[in-house]
């Protein structure tokens, strides 16, 4: 019983550290240009399968062997892959639109989340099925020994503690820079930073590159954790992270991490004692995200009570 | 007869042609002057293209169709060009009003019908060898039809594009009857011809898709240029003016479908198909086009009528296994997905904006799963609901073919009827309810909540009812729709079929009927006919998404309210980048 319930916990967490590294990238671009990114979940599945593209077509078998080489570098492409299509992204079909009605850039963002999900699709050589991916950190299975022991795997340490420390590291970086105190003023009113001599654009453009990096590394993490990936990835982990962005704050780093992990407890607690199981526990979260946004909007960690048109 | 049109421009001695700037500047300004010669050549030009051969040889996949490997002929898209390029010239000798605009439209029609056709040529024929000339004979059909269609283009829009005119003839009544008749008549071919230009399409049909686009870009090209002329201005005004008969013709010209060329088993099925989403996204429009509510997980009430009559229509595998007569199922889907909307919206009394959107979202997974769960043995999860039976009045099943004399209507031309009664039942609950008290209310919530508000608008229940009645039509719909594809699955109504309902309302034009139809009508033709792009259908999908929110947000037909709210905010829009400081600061 113990045992069960707390690798369910560890499970939790897990996949709560992976959605928190998606939401932070949610919270983020919400908190600078008030956009609800929905494509923001295909980045992180774009990411992933730019990290399998350098894996399988890349790198020679002497580093792919060898994890200390092959994770450091795969996470790099993954995230410039993931970059690279979220700067594009914001240029042109986001950046068109940011004066636009509040229903343009959403419905946008909706387009580019099908079309990248369709380009991932028809252009990757077998992308149509799921794709196995590699185990790019240690093999194996730590059993920590609480009761009957509490299996979790080598992978899942490293997802935890990497979300972690990048999380912490971004809000160091928000909160401690230059370029950090940018973002904060041009998320509080653009015009006003612009006046100030910050380049909003800039600060944007950042914002959706830092948001992709850390997509692109959740992606690689991802497949290298559950070891097979697809195009659905994006779409249902991205409302995931974007439930533990709202959950959080949004707008809010810590925040973020926090809803992630919750949202991570949820579904594996809910899916182990709640009734329906496992195929439910998409159930759940939903349930959870609306119950959220009905009772309390402004999440654990928002101060106002956002008004909003 | 008076004819209170502007005084054509043309008329003007010799107005000064326009100064253009910006790219291409110089070429336009060396045409300006000679713009209608230049237009006429064009026409000229495409009328030549269209008698050249366009293709060389028999293509990989069989003959290119309408004959385009022989020279001189007068079928297919040559016809097309040959028209559209007789009317530019008929059009830029008389100087009619707005001539430059017409013939820029004609210019974009006879563009589009070589550019498509000579794409296919060249990609489905093996190469540009298919294209251009081998063995002595000349195929240049499509490099001077393309040619002829970017003069057109280019005199038309370095003549100057006049505003559109604006015609208002008084006629006496009768003849202003027989003209809504005849125009609704010739909608109606038109409509059956695109409907079935290229036929089915598959293996069987390789070049269907090209031939049905060309027929698309031609129409179209057609249309936008009676619509430069005023000419469609003046039909709207005409149906305006007598509403009730407009619609009772409408009505009585789409129940004469099946009796065209579209008169098949193949082309009723697609139609009734058509039909349930234009419904659908008809009742979409009142919580989106309307109150300004977005929803993505509408299709959900699709599914919930759909779910519920098939569970009352006695197939064998629903568990409640009661069969209810047809009507009445209809009344009970529409009721039950109106309280699920009525569930769906409560959230809107707390919850605004693109928050709102992700809770619909929400509900609409929550279906989803639980319907491919199979929740309470009602939806038959991955087994879906088979074998519904037919609708069946008496003794008579609505998927027979019937025989009047020897008029002989292929099956399912029944389902085609109801849906098109339903359909105008739809437009007809939108259209009152548009200029309803309600209505209005509505608008000015999507307009600005508080202030709709403050003018005592109750707006918690009124939103509510906005979700209550979209869903209880898509409910009706949904209904329909389980009895006609007698197979209801939680595959159907999955996310995307959400955003293809919302793009159909979008690209349509939000808040119109014609919108909504239209809209529905080519996001589910075009993926018929364009069988062999199924790869890349969603990939253009999102694409177009995109591109039509960049510039066009209001949609085909833009509605009038509509589009002054979807208008750049003046003040933001201040120039962006590292320009100079702006003048003002927004408050």
């Amino acid at each position: 019983m113990l045992s069960t319930f707390l690798s369910q916990i560890a499970n939790g967490l897990v996949l709560g550290s992976l959605i928190a590294l998606i939401a932070l990238g949610y919270t983020m671009v919400y908190g600078i240009i008030t956009l609800i990114n929905f494509a923001h979940g295909e980045i992180f599945m774009v990411g992933a399968y730019g990290g399998l593209a350098s894996m399988t077509y890349l790198l020679p078998t002497v580093i792919t062997q060898r994890w200390y080489f092959a994770l450091p570098i795969v996470l790099v492409v993954g995230a410039l892959v993931s970059i690279l299509v979220a700067v594009a992204m914001e240029r042109f079909a986001y950046r068109p639109l940011r004066n636009a009605p509040r229903l343009a850039p959403l419905i946008t963002a909706l387009g580019v989340s099908v079309a990248l999900q369709e380009a991932v699709r028809v252009f990757y050589p077998g992308a149509t099925a799921a794709i196995p991916f590699p185990d790019l950190f240690i093999q194996g299975t730590l059993i920590i020994p609480i009761g009957d022991g509490v299996p979790i795997r080598y992978t899942g340490i490293l997802l935890i503690v990497l979300s972690l420390v990048l999380a912490f590291g971004l809000e160091r970086f928000v909160e401690r820079t230059r370029m950090g105190r940018a973002m904060r003023a041009t998320s509080q009113d653009r015009d006003v930073a612009r006046l100030m001599g910050i380049n909003p654009d800039r600060v944007i453009v950042l914002t959706f590159a830092i948001g992709g990096a850390l997509a692109g590394i959740a992606g690689v993490l991802y497949g290298s954790y559950l070891n097979n990936i697809n195009i659905d990835m994006g779409f249902q982990n991205g409302i995931f992270a974007f439930t533990a962005a709202v959950l959080g704050g949004i707008g809010n780093i810590r925040g973020a991490v926090i809803g992630g992990l919750v949202i991570g407890l949820v579904k594996a607690l809910g899916g182990q004692y709640l009734p329906g199981g496992t195929a439910y526990d998409y159930v759940w979260i939903f349930v959870v995200l609306i119950i959220v946004l009905v009772f309390r909007p402004q999440g654990f960690f928002g101060e106002t009570e956002r008004v909003r048109a | 007869m008076s004819a209170t049109t502007e005084a054509p421009p043309a008329a003007v001695a010799a107005p000064a042609p326009p100064r253009h700037t910006g790219r291409l500047a110089g070429l336009m300004n060396a045409v300006a002057p000679r713009a209608r010669l230049v237009a006429i050549v064009g026409g000229i030009l495409a009328i030549v293209g269209s008698q050249l051969p366009w293709a060389t040889f028999v293509l990989n996949e069989g003959a290119y169709p309408e004959l385009a490997t022989l020279p001189l002929g007068f079928t297919g898209f040559r016809l097309h060009l040959v028209v559209l390029g007789l009317a530019t010239i008929v059009v830029a000798v008389l100087r009619v009003p707005a001539v430059h605009r017409i013939v820029r439209a004609l210019g974009i029609g006879a563009t589009a019908v070589a550019v498509i056709n000579g794409l296919y040529i060249t990609a489905e024929g093996g190469g540009l060898g298919a294209i251009t000339a081998s063995d002595g004979a000349v195929a240049f059909g499509a490099v001077v039809a393309l040619i002829g269609g970017v003069l057109i283009i280019l005199a038309g829009a370095a003549g100057g594009v006049e505003p559109r005119p604006e015609l208002d003839w008084a006629l006496p009544l009768w003849i202003e009857w027989i003209l809504l008749v005849v125009i609704f008549v010739l909608m109606l071919l038109v409509v059956a011809a695109g409907l079935t230009s290229g036929g089915q399409g598959g293996v069987v049909n390789p070049y269907s898709g090209a031939v049905f686009l060309s027929f698309l870009g031609a129409a179209g090209g057609a249309f936008a240029a009676l619509n430069a002329s005023g000419l469609l201005g003046y039909v709207a005004t005409l149906s305006e003016r007598h509403r009730v008969f407009s619609v009772i013709v409408l009505l009585v010209v789409a129940l004469g479908l099946p009796l065209t060329s579209a008169g098949t088993e193949y082309w009723m099925t697609v139609a009734s198909n058509i039909g349930v989403y234009a419904a659908t996204a008809i009742g979409l429009n009142i919580v989106v086009g309307l109150a300004g509510l977005l929803d993505l997980g509408y299709v959900a009430f699709l599914g919930i009528g759909a779910f519920v009559a098939a569970n009352l229509s006695g197939a064998a595998a629903s568990t409640i296994g009661i069969h209810l007569p047809f009507l009445l199922v209809m009344v009970i889907s529409a009721v039950v997905a109106g309280i699920f909307g009525a569930i769906v919206g409560s959230p809107t009394l707390r919850v605004r904006g693109d928050y709102l959107a992700i809770v619909t979202l929400a509900f609409g997974e929550i279906f989803v799963r639980s319907a491919q769960n199979n929740i309470g043995g009602l939806t038959g999860g991955a087994n879906a609901i088979p074998n519904i039976p037919a609708v069946a009045v008496g003794g008579f099943k609505f998927n027979d073919s019937i025989t009047i004399g020897a008029l002989r209507l292929p099956s399912g031309v029944m389902y085609y009827v109801l849906i098109v009664l339903l359909v105008a039942g739809v437009m007809l609950v939108f259209g009152n309810l548009k200029n309803s008290r309600l209505g209005r209310a509505w608008i000015a919530i999507r307009e600005d909540e508080d202030a709709a508000a403050a003018m005592g608008i109750r707006t918690g229940p009124i939103k509510i009812l906005a979700f209550l009645l979209g869903a209880m039509l898509a409910g009706l719909a949904g209904a329909f729709f389980a009895h006609k594809t007698g197979v209801v699955a939680y595959d159907s109504f999955r996310f995307l079929e959400s955003v293809t309902l919302l793009a159909a309302v979008i690209l349509g034009g939000m808040g119109t009927i014609p919108g909504a139809v239209l809209g529905a009508s080519i996001l589910f033709v075009l993926p018929e006919k364009l069988r062999e792009f199924s790869d890349y259908r969603l990939l253009i999908f999102g694409l177009a998404l995109v591109l039509i929110m960049r510039f066009r947000p209001q949609g085909i037909v833009a509605d009038k309210h509509r589009k002054a709210e979807l208008a750049e905010i003046p003040e933001d829009a201040a120039k962006e980048g590292p320009g100079p400081l702006p003048t003002s600061v927004a408050p």
